[in-house]
């Protein structure tokens, strides 16, 4: 069987997302060494505290360009992205509420998903949330003096609940993305953009149905679809 | 150890400033000369360089100029909020209850300085430090007294046993309300549980640039006592979420047909 593939994302977004997932890591291990002493460990890797906090400064202005890049060098995507992962369906709801049973490996009727599913949706709601507090808080605090002391003490506690609200999303979310038996082709989306049309149309059913009704009416190249492919 | 505390007297203050001069050849501070700005008040609080300062309220007081006078420096709280948030430690409390700080450990977040209720710590760009008073804490160690009490020539500034200083300082204080009724001990239930520097003040603590009602900010209680310790743990949880699913999906998965690898059996 010929494998046909289907874009899945563009190379800016992929761009953000492996961007960040560099800059979020280098910046979670700097931070982690202040957060806890069980980090310490991490600390000579960086060259002791300041030099752990010197890369985490350097990696923060990564951390807040990437995404600004992105959204300059595709607007569209970008604003498309963040309509959809805010707008829930109820077969949205659904997914988040049967996926617990999934994600062990039971077998679940899930229903059909747009580009992104219900968790994908939660997951890049919470992280945009968590990474844009995490930014605001983060210059807030490396530049006090510029601001009111309210303001800079309010910084320390959200700084540090984003830090773990978008850490445990990371954690199931590299997870899902790599290991887990019913993701699949969901990392190659990521990683060369494009998809297997058969697993698209298995997981993301609406979101195929969408593009290959708007390829078909052009007859583009996904004629497979009535018959060729199965 | 029983904590040793530093007792001002306001009302014996004369505003000499030799404390501040004193503090500054002992810990071998630079001067920071500042535009004049109105007032005989050298600097407007404490600095990177100025960890003692006379503060020199001026007001009126039936027709007559009043000057209040009040040495200003760390208060030592015996709970204090910049040890709570200090990351490294580089903040800690010495065998007599004062607060000290270990410049090689401080790496300049500035936590403290967002922490403290008195607005005392001041980041010192030229080390990348944050610094304030120690009380003086390697004198003390030596059985000497902190250079500010040292030097006070009006016995103003008292240093020895807190709880025999606190017992002078409240008889002084019966003594002054017969003609100050606002006068009070200031630093003895203070942040919690109170400080270690503690002021007889001849008039409300407002009156004199202290917080009415000082206290360790909320945001500490928030941050240090309850995400810190605990968040964590849902980082843990989803990790060994991750870490079970690992097991069980490839378990279950073993008697099902699968659609993981892309959905060739479309028949569930």
């Amino acid at each position: 069987m010929t494998t046909e593939r289907v874009e899945r994302f563009k190379f800016s977004a992929r761009f953000a997302h492996w961007g960040h997932t560099v800059t979020f890591l280098v910046l979670l291990f700097t931070g982690l060494t202040l957060y806890s002493d069980w980090f310490s460990f991490l600390i000579p890797i960086f060259g002791g505290r300041e030099g752990a906090q010197l890369v985490h400064r350097i990696f923060a202005i990564g951390f807040t360009v990437i995404p600004i890049v992105c959204l300059i060098a595709n607007p569209g995507g970008f604003v498309q992205w963040l309509k959809d992962v805010i707008s829930w369906t109820w077969d949205d709801i659904k997914f988040i509420m049967v996926f617990p049973l999934e994600f062990f490996g039971l077998p679940v009727k899930i229903p059909p998903q747009g580009q992104f599913n219900g968790g994908e949706k939660m997951n890049s709601m919470v992280t945009t949330t968590s990474c844009v507090l995490l930014a605001l808080s983060g210059y807030i605090m490396w530049f006090p003096q510029a601001f009111p002391m309210g303001l800079v003490r309010s910084a320390y506690p959200i700084h540090d609940i984003c830090m773990v609200l978008a850490t445990t999303m990371v954690c199931m979310h590299a997870y899902l993305g790599s290991f887990h038996t019913g993701s699949g082709e969901s990392f190659w989306g990521m990683w060369k953009g494009t998809v297997r049309s058969d697993w698209a149309a298995h997981h993301h059913a609406k979101w195929f149905r969408q593009i290959t009704d708007k390829d078909a009416n052009s007859h583009h190249q996904y004629q497979w679809q009535r018959g060729a492919g199965k | 150890m029983a904590n040793k505390t530093l007792c001002i007297d306001v009302t014996k203050c004369t505003g000499c400033r030799g404390c501040q001069v004193a503090c500054k050849q002992w810990n071998q501070l630079d001067a920071e000369i500042l535009p004049f700005n109105g007032s005989y008040q050298t600097h407007e609080g404490t600095g990177p360089q100025t960890f003692t300062i006379v503060s020199m309220n001026e007001r009126e007081v039936n027709g007559k100029m009043d000057w209040l006078f009040a040495k200003k420096q760390c208060m030592h709280c015996i709970d204090a909020p910049c040890v709570k948030v200090c990351p490294t430690k580089a903040l800690s409390y010495s065998e007599f209850g004062a607060v000290t700080r270990d410049l090689s450990k401080c790496i300049g977040c500035k936590y403290c300085v967002a922490a403290c209720p008195f607005g005392i710590p001041k980041y010192r760009k030229d080390l990348d430090k944050v610094t304030k008073c120690s009380l003086c804490s390697e004198r003390v160690a030596e059985g000497l007294t902190t250079a500010c009490a040292k030097t006070c020539v009006t016995g103003a500034i008292q240093f020895g046993d807190r709880d025999e200083l606190l017992a002078a300082a409240e008889a002084r204080v019966q003594e002054l309300q017969k003609t100050n009724p606002d006068a009070q001990v200031y630093g003895k239930t203070e942040v919690g549980s109170g400080t270690n520097v503690i002021y007889v003040l001849g008039d409300k603590p407002e009156a004199y640039g202290f917080p009415k009602d000082a206290k360790a900010p909320a945001h500490i209680g928030v941050w240090q006592n309850a995400i810190q310790p605990y968040a964590g743990w849902l980082v843990a949880a989803a990790a060994a979420g991750a870490f079970v699913s690992f097991f069980t999906t490839r378990i279950f998965k073993a008697g099902q047909a699968t659609h993981a690898e892309g959905g060739k059996s479309h028949d569930h």
